[in-house]
């Protein structure tokens, strides 16, 4: 069984849609909190990711030029604290002027602060791509001879590793803030209703600026994840990935950050499974239309159930 | 107040737009996008050749100034019209050197300079439907020539090199698809088996499950690819999961990134093609001179052809006489083809002097005799590249 079925497919297409689908849960978590909280589609999400892997290779050089060997989740560290800033420096000087105008300036905003954004990321490292970790990561060998002993061998690079432990750990922390904290409660108000949460005495500008912690914060670590997985950085890397987290962040329901993460699993893992050979020798469907998958079922859910799996919000 | 401001700034426009005595053309290159690295030598030659005009005389007989307004097409058809759109109609020019992408110079080509009547001369736009993509108009040249024969020379490596099966991944755009359908078709022709053929869709995060659907069938893979766009993740995925040992691959893959990325030790088995000049004619070694003397990079991918293609432009012009769009195209062939002095690199002091006395030159450029056949295309030498030291190493195929 394991031979002729589950080897191939677990290392080569699960596993790789499992790490795809984290990235794309990250980066949605983001979108969502935004979208529920301040009612826009923020465009510039993408390109907060970008700048925080280039922000992160920086400060590998910087360390490197100390003597210092570090790790990209090191320097993803400080990078995710200048990658929160960014964020707030956004809101404060483009998003905050409009927070009473109508949706589709702000949302224009967000498009303006993107290209923007991405200007200023070619103007200081260039339009070249920058190698962010160099050569090809060979599978981990200790699980590989690990799982070969059990008849089950598992390749798995140690990047893959990092990044599925490290998305498992961003998910339990922010379980903990949302469900715990008298500040996930108040964001989880605002969210249903912005205007109740006001007369029940909620300040909701500093909610406002607690999603723009949280958001920038998992753009940032999907941004390191995604420059560990490819192992190159450049400036559109943010805005490819824009349109399948803004599925992921649809499919599980506008608001709704848990549906965020389910969305982007799914988006992830339906992208590589749709070309694993299920019937016969070729490909299901050739991976050249894997997006064209990822979408359908957007769609499909969009004229389903609007709500999205989670119940979220419907404008 | 305001008002006369503006009224003088306009008036102050009108006027330098009037007594500016400067022959301008339009240099839109893929100064961002998937391959920056590729095109910025590329786009250094272009500033030599112009230099070499303005110092050696300029244009015309009162030494107008030549100028290269650039632009980014950034490989990319929409951003290419957009880009030429302006060169035509803000910046008037005269003719087009570059772009540099097959999609971005058709594209430019089919809704601004065919409609606009500019004559659009690519650096390196290679693919085949190049060729025959005008009708009753003469107006797309090229210096690089049609992958029509890279392709051929490709699977004649392929043989030599026996490989009987091969995989084919392109990225699906004008220049990779139309490359991979040429090899394809030779490859079988040759006696090979196709084992797989399928087109990836560029800038994804992954390949994984398209290297291992290919990998299936075969461990040899010929990839045709943008570098930066999925190139190098493909080559990177493969290498990972072991589906692919044998690389072949064109001009798109060579880069310095690739070895920089992937590291040389993994490069031992990749093989690339790429359009070459033949570095013992007289042509190149006025050029390398030149280009040395410059710090251009004398025998990188296209740099010579982007050298001739800014320089072939001038010629053009000073032979029409003025900067009248309308008798470029012809012009271009009188002083590409011929018959008449041979003019090398560098040499505008005296082509200049031959024309302004009515005579007639043929220029002999860096990258080959830039001879236009009736469809605009030149005939070329392509290389074959291999990592060596760390760096690509190039042996010219005869």
């Amino acid at each position: 069984m394991w031979e002729s079925f589950g080897f191939e497919f677990i290392n080569f297409y699960f596993i790789p849609g499992l790490v795809l689908g984290c990235i794309y849960a990250l980066g949605a978590i983001g979108i969502t909190l935004t979208f529920g909280i301040l009612r826009f589609a923020n465009f510039s999400h993408g390109e907060i990711m970008m700048t925080s892997s280039y922000l992160t290779w920086e400060f590998i050089m910087i360390f490197t030029s100390l003597g210092i060997l570090a790790h990209p989740l090191i320097g993803a560290i400080p990078a995710s604290i200048c990658a929160i800033l960014l964020a707030l420096f956004v809101d404060r000087f483009f998003y905050k002027p409009f927070r009473n105008a109508p949706t589709i300036m702000i949302v224009i905003a967000s498009f303006g602060m993107m290209l923007i954004i991405r200007s200023m990321v070619q103007v200081i490292w260039g339009p070249n791509q920058l190698t962010f970790v160099k050569g090809i990561a060979k599978p981990n060998a200790y699980i590989r001879d690990l799982t070969a002993s059990f008849d089950f061998m598992l390749l798995i690079p140690n990047k893959h590793f990092s990044i599925l432990i490290g998305t498992v750990l961003i998910m339990l922390l922010f379980n903990y803030l949302l469900s715990s904290t008298k500040i996930g409660k108040g964001m989880r108000a605002v969210s249903d209703n912005p205007d109740l949460a006001k007369v029940s005495g909620i300040d909701v500008e500093n909610i406002i600026k607690a999603t723009w912690i949280v958001g920038g914060f998992c753009a940032a670590a999907a941004g390191v994840f995604l420059a560990m997985d490819t192992q190159f950085i450049e400036s559109t890397m943010g805005f490819r990935m824009l349109l399948p987290m803004f599925a992921a962040a649809i499919l599980g329901g506008i608001g709704r950050p848990f549906g965020a993460v389910a969305g982007g699993l799914i988006i992830g893992l339906a992208e590589e499974l749709s070309a694993y050979p299920w019937l016969g020798d070729g490909p299901v469907i050739s991976p050249g239309y894997k997006s064209g998958v990822a979408f359908s079922i957007m769609v499909l859910m969009l004229i389903i159930k609007p709500s999205g799996l989670f119940k979220g919000k419907v404008f | 107040m305001i008002k006369k401001l503006i009224m003088s700034v306009l008036i102050l426009f009108g006027f330098s737009t009037v007594t500016n005595a400067d022959v301008k053309i339009g240099n839109p290159m893929a100064r961002t996008g998937p391959i920056p690295e590729l095109v910025k030598p590329m786009s250094a030659a272009v500033d030599l050749a112009v230099e070499h005009v303005n110092d050696q005389g300029g244009l015309f007989s009162d030494g107008q100034k030549y100028i290269a307004v650039k632009v980014d097409s950034a490989c990319d058809p929409v951003a290419a019209v957009d880009a030429v759109t302006k060169l035509v109609n803000i910046e008037v020019v005269t003719g087009i050197v570059g772009p540099v992408c097959s999609g971005a110079t058709i594209a430019q080509a089919e809704s601004v300079s065919i409609p606009a009547g500019v004559v659009t001369l690519s650096v390196s736009a290679s693919s085949p439907a190049i060729s025959e993509m005008e009708s009753n108009t003469d107006l797309v040249f090229r210096t690089a020539a049609s992958d029509a024969y890279q392709g051929i020379a490709l699977a004649e490596l392929a043989m030599s090199k026996g490989l009987k099966e091969i995989a084919v991944s392109y990225a699906n755009d004008d220049y990779n698809a139309a490359i991979a359908g040429v090899f394809t078709k030779a490859f079988t022709s040759m006696g090979g088996k196709i084992t797989g053929n399928e087109a990836h869709e560029p800038n994804k995060a992954s390949y994984r499950s398209e290297v291992n659907t290919l990998g299936a069938g075969s461990n040899n893979l010929a990839l045709f690819a943008y570098y930066g766009s999925s190139g190098i993740t493909i080559m990177r995925n493969a290498m990972e999961t072991g589906a692919f040992e044998n690389f072949i691959g064109a001009d798109g893959m060579l880069a310095q990134e690739v070895i920089d990325q992937l590291g040389a030790e993994n490069l031992g088995n990749v093989t690339f093609t790429t359009s070459a000049s033949d570095s013992s004619t007289d042509a190149f070694k006025s050029w390398k001179k030149h280009a040395d003397a410059a710090n251009v990079p004398a025998s990188d991918p296209f740099v010579p052809n982007s050298y001739d293609a800014a320089f072939l432009m001038a010629l053009a012009i000073e032979k029409a006489g003025s900067a009248d769009r309308s008798k470029i195209a012809a012009a271009l062939r009188e002083v590409a083809n011929g018959p008449g002095e041979k003019i090398f690199p560098g040499e505008w002091k005296k082509a200049k002097e031959i024309i302004a006395s009515g005579g007639s030159i043929d220029y002999v450029g860096a990258a080959g005799p830039q001879d236009f056949d009736k469809n605009g295309d030149v005939a070329g030498l392509f290389s074959k590249n291999t990592v060596v030291d760390g760096k690509w190493k190039s042996v010219v195929i005869k």
